[in-house]
């Protein structure tokens, strides 16, 4: 028996040792050998890299995006920042000047700035433009080379510093696919690709850099990636901004939420990009030194996107306006706000996101338009907007969360946003029997007996905040007697989004430039001629499949006129009240990216008093926080 | 011909036969799922971005090109297999064009190192502590880990992890809960390296080795403790051989040989990766590639895990199918 206890005893010391043996080295999930003072950690959100050591950003699914290098270390013709910007949301970043096009936009012209040069000492120039668009067209499987063959017919370079773009067909917004939004068409380097045989499979490892930042190291696991500020910074684009702050960036995988939270509270993660609501409270309530975009609730950011339901208005039942009208009456914004964000949310009741420069474009111009419009039952005509929606939802937040709360009118407009629809069973009624359904037993029929069915698709686990959106959407629609279902999609929702394998699902075909008040980065795409047969994938990013004479003139309209010409914004407002009356989409909120930042070492992240950049580091406009963020002592 | 060498043919061809309806199905049921790879593929580079629908459509043409997936199925199922007997699986879709080899064989070190490790020491650990609760079934030290080993093999995982994390992450923040090295440490055969890798498998060996321990201690336990009760231990007792020899040559070496087998099957299972450690503790291992490359529709890559898996759990059976006549008399070679 002396023997088994001392078998035991020494197991018991053993796996206390294995336990106090690290004591020696606390520090965890921070670079070694780099001062921490010069160091700033980003979440790299698309997690651990497969292909680390892939840098050939032209190539499809070649590597990450999103590990720095198209923050620090590529660079672009323009950016339009979704928020406001350091020098306001316009660039011109590798170019010298705005896009000059000829009277019927069929040619761009574009001068490039000088005196730019790339991390091994070669200068940027026109050749370099001119390649990204040749190498590419010549091999149609990089990334833009499709998008490219079919806009570009030619592209000269008269000389060093100017470029020009032939079109093969009039298009007054060519230059928004060298505009960085998230991200961009990037500039190779000439004299590196024009030397390689085969462009899609090659690494371009180690970078060379036209950002203000080299690829310092990397983990060959994509663990994490190291970039260091080039000596030679002042020679950048970036530099016209000032000094950056940090050093070094090191992008990392951190992992799962809870981690992410152990991490920024051990101050060895400086910026995270995104985690669930339960999870920003937690740091908003533990950690003194998180900052969030908001100063206190809904603490996210909204990004220049749209969640809504999207309807397959192919489905025959759905086809039907009065329908899709009656399932929006019946949806309580409050409760989806308060299931989806745990009333974190930025409710928008147009096709806009109330986000970037918005708000002031679409959604307080039009909300008179909005207090009158008119929803025909089929016995009566409401008023369905309820401009005190956001008001509602900051009142039914302040018994719990105090002072958190904003008071301030403006305030609460633009946390929680403006107005929504009303909920209003009797008019989705009415609507509905307009449409020639029947109710039988709490439960609704169509003429020919078929019940009224819906399956809201969502994306499940990968994206939880919209998972249970649609899940409260689909109690709502059921206790009204609608036969809706969860239809949870997991890895196949991209696959089944493009298929139209669905009734309706949660997302967003509404993406906009957030900074700038152009609708056509997502509205050209819904012209009818884009729109797939039932079954055939739906190109970018009509899900909703809609077609509309009336959209048609919109999109064709807006083709006609300047990226900056004022009538853009009319044809956009004209936009959301076609939308309205519509109701291809039920538009929900904005899309809440709760990034939140550690001012233990860096302050003067971007946030709402001070909005010069979207905070969220995979963007490529995030480089905009490195020349801001100065060391905290 | 009869004997070991009919056994040894039979079993050979038996696991050549296992092999093939195990990969056959893999490939079935992986080109069966509703994700397309290309579709993925463009949602991931068109996801933030404005392309015009023709250019998508475009794209879509030129990437099934690209990826291979043109061609009748007949086609592209003896491609398949003309490819695997080169243990060639072709590229990645998800991290075109790297081969699914080079993605494979650079996470295997890691998971292999880890599994191996950790399901080796909690078996020693759970058998040796199980033979002995089952011999010396008075004990309170034993009885005491017995009631721990039941206590503890019902929780589930992801919640020791969980709890592992948080009492060695954050409340007593000493052990790194994330990755497999330290971050800008060159990887290498030094100390620097070799030290800071295990420390960053204690938490995810010790989760597992908490959970494994359970099964193999009660799993021994029972098994010793129906051992100790048959007439030749009793024979044993009654004729004076010493408490220790019964224990170690009449008890313990028959009840390991179930256990040996289930080790087998445990180590082959070893090539799947153990999916949610990896996830829990961001652990660059072949269950955090598998995950990945399913959501991403990336069948290759799906394939080559899934494929050396197979082999890996074969293998290991058949070893011991081929090594049991040799170390147990009960078992005939016939």
């Amino acid at each position: 028996m002396s023997r088994i206890r001392a078998l035991l005893t020494a197991v018991c010391v053993l796996l206390s040792g294995i336990a106090i043996a690290p004591l020696a080295s606390f520090a965890q999930g921070i670079p070694q050998n780099i001062p921490r003072k010069e160091l700033l950690i980003l979440e790299n959100p698309e997690g651990t890299i497969k292909n680390a050591g892939w840098f050939n950003m032209w190539a499809i699914n070649a590597g990450s995006q999103s590990n720095g290098l198209q923050q620090s270390a590529l660079d672009t013709l323009w950016y339009i920042d979704p928020d406001k910007g350091i020098d306001g949301v316009w660039e011109n970043s590798l170019a010298a000047d705005k896009p000059q096009y000829n009277a019927d936009f069929t040619e761009m012209t574009v001068k490039l700035r000088k005196g730019i040069f790339w991390s091994d000492g070669v200068e940027f120039s026109s050749a370099d433009v001119a390649a990204t668009v040749n190498i590419q067209i010549k091999n149609p499987g990089m990334r833009f080379s499709a998008v490219l063959a079919g806009n570009v017919a030619s592209v000269e370079t008269p000389n060093e510093s100017t470029v020009i773009f032939k079109l093969k067909a009039p298009n007054s917004r060519f230059h928004a696919n060298f505009t960085v939004r998230w991200g961009a068409i990037w500039i190779l380097p000439a004299h590196i690709f024009e030397k390689v045989a085969d462009p899609l499979k090659f690494d371009f490892n180690k970078p060379v850099s036209l950002g203000a930042y080299v690829l310092h190291s990397y983990d060959p696991d994509g663990k994490w990636y190291i970039w260091q500020l080039r000596d030679d910074w002042k020679r950048t684009s970036l530099a016209k901004f000032g000094t950056p702050g940090p050093k070094y960036l090191a992008y990392v995988d951190p992992g799962p939420p809870d981690k992410r939270v152990i991490a920024q509270m051990n101050h060895e993660l400086d910026v995270i990009h995104d985690i669930a609501p339960e999870g920003m409270f937690t740091l908003a309530r533990q950690s003194k030194t998180t900052k969030s975009w908001f100063r206190g609730f809904p603490f996210g950011h909204p990004d220049p996107t749209l969640p809504a339901v999207i309807f397959n208005t192919q489905n025959e039942q759905l086809k039907n306006r009065d329908v899709r009208w009656a399932l929006a009456l019946l949806i309580d914004i409050k409760a989806v706000a308060n299931a989806s964000y745990r009333g974190a949310a930025t409710i928008s009741a147009i096709a806009v996101p109330p986000t970037g420069g918005h708000p002031e474009t679409y959604h307080q111009p039009m909300e008179e338009w909005l207090k009158t419009f008119e929803v025909d039952t089929g016995k009566r005509k409401i008023k369905p907007y309820d401009p005190t929606i956001g008001k509602q939802i900051a009142d039914m937040l302040r018994p719990s969360m105090g002072e958190q709360i904003p008071t301030d009118p403006k305030e609460i407009s633009r946390a929680f946003g403006m107005g929504w629809w009303k909920t209003d069973p009797q008019s989705a009624q009415e609507l509905l029997e307009k449409a020639g359904y029947v109710k039988r037993n709490n439960a609704w029929f169509a003429a020919d007996g078929k019940p009224l069915s819906v399956r809201l698709m969502v994306e499940g686990d990968l994206r939880p905040v919209m998972t249970r959106a649609g899940t409260m959407i689909v109690q709502l629609w059921r206790q009204a007697g609608i036969d809706a279902k969860i239809d949870v999609a997991q890895g196949t929702l991209l696959t089944r989004r493009a298929a139209g394998d669905f009734d309706a699902f949660i997302g967003w075909s509404v993406e906009t430039w957030g900074g700038h008040q152009d609708l056509s980065y997502f509205l050209d795409s819904w012209h009818s001629k884009f729109v797939a047969a039932p079954g055939q994938p739906q190109p970018l990013r009509n899900w909703q499949r809609w077609t509309n004479p009336d959209l048609d003139k919109i999109i064709e309209a807006t083709r006609k006129v300047a990226f900056d010409d004022p009538k853009g914004v009319e044809l956009g407002r004209d936009y959301v009240k076609l939308m309205a009356q519509e109701m291809p989409i039920i538009p929900l909120m904005a899309y809440n990216v709760f990034t939140a930042m550690d001012e233990t070492y860096w302050k003067g992240y971007p946030t709402a008093d001070d909005p010069y950049t979207d905070p969220v580091p995979n963007w490529g406009n995030s480089r905009y926080m490195f020349v801001k963020l100065k060391p905290a002592n | 011909m009869s004997g070991y060498p009919v056994y040894f043919a039979k079993r050979l061809a038996q696991f050549a036969l296992v092999v093939f309806i195990g990969v056959n199905l893999a490939y079935f049921i992986t080109h069966a799922t509703p994700i397309d790879p290309v579709e993925q593929s463009i949602a991931a580079v068109t996801n933030f971005s404005g392309t015009a629908p023709d250019a998508i459509a475009q794209m879509r043409s030129s990437l099934r090109e690209l990826y291979g997936l043109t061609g009748t199925p007949r086609q592209q199922y003896l491609s398949f297999w003309s490819r695997i007997v080169r243990a060639d699986f072709g590229p990645s879709l998800s991290a075109f064009p790297t081969p699914v080899s080079t993605l494979v064989f650079r996470a295997l070190p890691w998971t292999v190192g880890l599994l191996v490790t950790s399901t080796i020491a909690t078996w020693i650990l759970g058998n040796l502590l199980g033979g002995l609760a089952g011999y010396y079934q008075k004990n309170r030290a034993l009885k005491a880990m017995g009631v721990i080993a039941m206590t503890l093999h019902p929780i589930p995982y992801y919640i020791v992890a969980f709890v592992l994390l948080i009492i060695f992450g954050f409340v007593w923040p000493v052990l790194p809960i994330s990755g497999g090295s330290a971050m800008n440490l060159p990887q290498g055969w030094n100390w620097a390296f070799i030290s800071s890798v295990l420390r960053h498998s204690i938490l995810p060996a010790m989760s597992l080795i908490l959970i494994g321990l359970g099964s193999w201690f009660l799993g021994m336990r029972s098994l010793v403790s129906n051992i100790v009760t048959e007439d030749h231990v009793r024979y044993a007792e009654l004729a004076g051989v010493s408490s220790r020899r019964i224990l170690v040559s009449y008890v313990m070496r028959n009840a390991l040989a179930p256990q040996v087998t289930g080790l087998a099957m445990s180590l082959g299972g070893i090539f799947n990766g153990a999916i949610i450690t990896e996830r829990v503790f961001g652990y660059p291992g072949v269950g955090t590639l598998l995950i990945d490359a399913v959501y991403a529709g990336d069948y290759g890559l799906v394939l080559g895990v899934t494929t050396i898996s197979i082999l890996g759990v074969s293998l290991g059976v058949l070893i011991i199918d081929l090594i049991y006549p040799l170390i147990d008399p009960r078992v005939q070679a016939r």
